[in-house]
């Protein structure tokens, strides 16, 4: 059971609405194509509806409107102003359009990529260097990481001249790699078929009311 | 292909359906259990939360995706409650618009379970920037001073905006905060590394892993059940089949490829 909806008529109606798509959706897989498209359309429609209400009630109103009339903050202005612009892009000359989407994209990839220095790459160098106090079993494990990892990356060697000996590490690296990835592939295939229960699940137990 | 083989290609996924349904509907069975015998990812959260101080604040970075969200929603459930058990109060804040409309949803349910100690933070647009200001605070209310007002940080992953950006954006800026995630398996060879590391101090990552979890807590209820055992056992045995099948038939075809050079 999902337990998302309750027991009032609008919860009653958007179960069966739920029920309807999810047999609609399933319905695909036995090739019935047109009725599936129209489901897509419906999610396309809804999300695009729900889109415009969160942008106007969470952040348009309360994050823009409220605070410039309260308080006329002038950041907030200058803000505005590159929205008009990036509206407006088709019909500004190209300087002045290309500014805002340059400010958009130059903020998000100093973010993420300072993110990815100071948070990803430099903590997990650290954790990979084998430091003064560590135990003999995680240096073991460090050295093995470090073997396999070379494995792996020999296998990449495509067209490169080698040897017996560099062939068969190449050769070892690339059923490690595709052990790893099968280990992976089992994980998400437990993990799809619990998506794929659960939601017959709710067709079974929120909307036909089979009671578990 | 044969007639007869089109319908069988035709008619499987039904079968499949059919059959999985019928097993959804069996009573649960008590010798299948889906309960990981390793049980370092329950000890470790139980561990961080153990941690807390008494009438905690905690942080529900709450950003899973539509899709995975119904692998990973009991065991969030489970672990919402648990927090409400040990009077932590619970601030939902939403990156992503995904993540806004579970949010509301899963906050919606614990109204009609007579709620709790549960404050909505709202949807905070802007993806890592919005972190970032989140972590050193610009919103009135309880996180008025940012992120370091908080005394862990839940973070149920699934969307772009999960455990990973959390990692990268707020444990540089708030030193000490806690981070415990949940998410699907997907994200589990992005986000194992950073457990290793301990810039995640927990990770539920499998269904394993929230199975061992909610059994873990001995308190069952209904919002707590995981999925059913025996239709992912059949599920499993199919996608055996199909691997199975897929392996003979190449096996044959090498067999009498092998026999047609013979005979040439």
């Amino acid at each position: 059971m999902t337990g998302f909806l309750g027991t009032g008529p609008a919860d009653v109606l958007a179960t069966w609405v739920a029920a309807l798509v999810t047999l609609v959706v399933l319905g695909g897989l036995l090739g019935e194509r047109r009725v599936f498209g129209w489901s897509q359309h419906l999610l396309a429609g809804l999300a695009t509806g729900y889109l415009a209400v969160l942008a106007v009630t969470e952040v348009i109103v309360p994050r823009v409107l409220v605070p410039l009339a309260a308080d006329g903050r002038p950041e907030l202005l200058v803000g505005l102003a590159l929205v008009g612009l990036a509206a407006g892009a088709p019909w500004l000359p190209r300087p002045l359009a290309v500014f805002p989407l340059s400010i958009a994209i130059g903020a998000i990839a100093a973010f993420a990529l300072g993110g990815a220095v100071v948070g990803t790459l430099l903590p997990q160098l650290a954790g990979s260097v084998v430091g003064p106090g560590q135990s003999a079993a995680g240096t073991l494990a460090g050295a093995l990481a470090a073997g396999v990892s070379a494995l792996v990356v020999l296998s990449f060697l495509h067209g490169v001249p080698r040897g017996r000996v560099l062939g068969a590490a190449a050769g070892t690296g690339r059923w490690l790699l595709i052990a790893g990835m099968g280990g992976w592939l089992g994980y998400l295939l437990l993990s799809r078929l619990v998506l794929l229960v659960d939601r017959i699940g709710f067709l079974l137990g929120d909307w036909m009311g089979v009671g578990r | 292909m044969s007639d007869r083989a089109r319908l069988v290609d035709r008619f499987a996924p039904l079968v499949l359906l059919l059959a999985l349904a019928a097993a959804w509907a069996l009573p649960e069975q008590g010798w299948l259990t889906l309960a990981a015998p390793d049980p370092d990812a329950r000890a470790r959260v139980t561990t961080a939360l153990d941690a807390l101080p008494a009438e905690s604040l905690v942080v529900v970075g709450f950003d899973p995706d539509l899709g995975t969200y119904a692998e990973i929603r009991p065991t969030v459930r489970a672990l919402i409650d648990d927090l409400l058990a040990r009077g932590a109060r619970l601030g939902f804040v939403s990156l992503t618009p995904e993540g806004r409309a579970l949010a509301l949803a899963e906050m919606d349910r614990l109204a009609r379970g007579g709620g709790g100690a549960v404050v909505d933070l709202g949807f905070v647009p802007g993806a890592e920037a919005a972190l970032v200001m989140l972590a050193r605070g610009d919103r009135d209310g309880i996180l008025e001073d940012g992120l370091a007002t908080a005394d862990a940080a839940v973070v149920i992953g699934g969307n772009d905006l999960g455990p990973r950006t959390w990692v990268e954006q707020v444990a540089p800026r708030v030193e000490d905060l806690p981070l415990i995630a949940v998410a699907p398996t997907i994200l589990l060879p992005q986000l194992q590394p950073y457990l290793a590391t301990g810039q995640l101090q927990a990770l539920l990552g499998t269904p394993r892993d929230g199975a061992a979890y909610r059994d873990g807590l001995g308190r069952p209820a209904a919002d707590h059940a995981g999925p059913m055992t025996l239709p992912i056992l059949l599920g499993l045995l199919a996608a055996l089949g199909v691997l199975g099948d897929g392996l003979a038939q190449r096996v044959m075809r090498g067999v009498q490829a092998s026999r047609t050079r013979d005979a040439a």
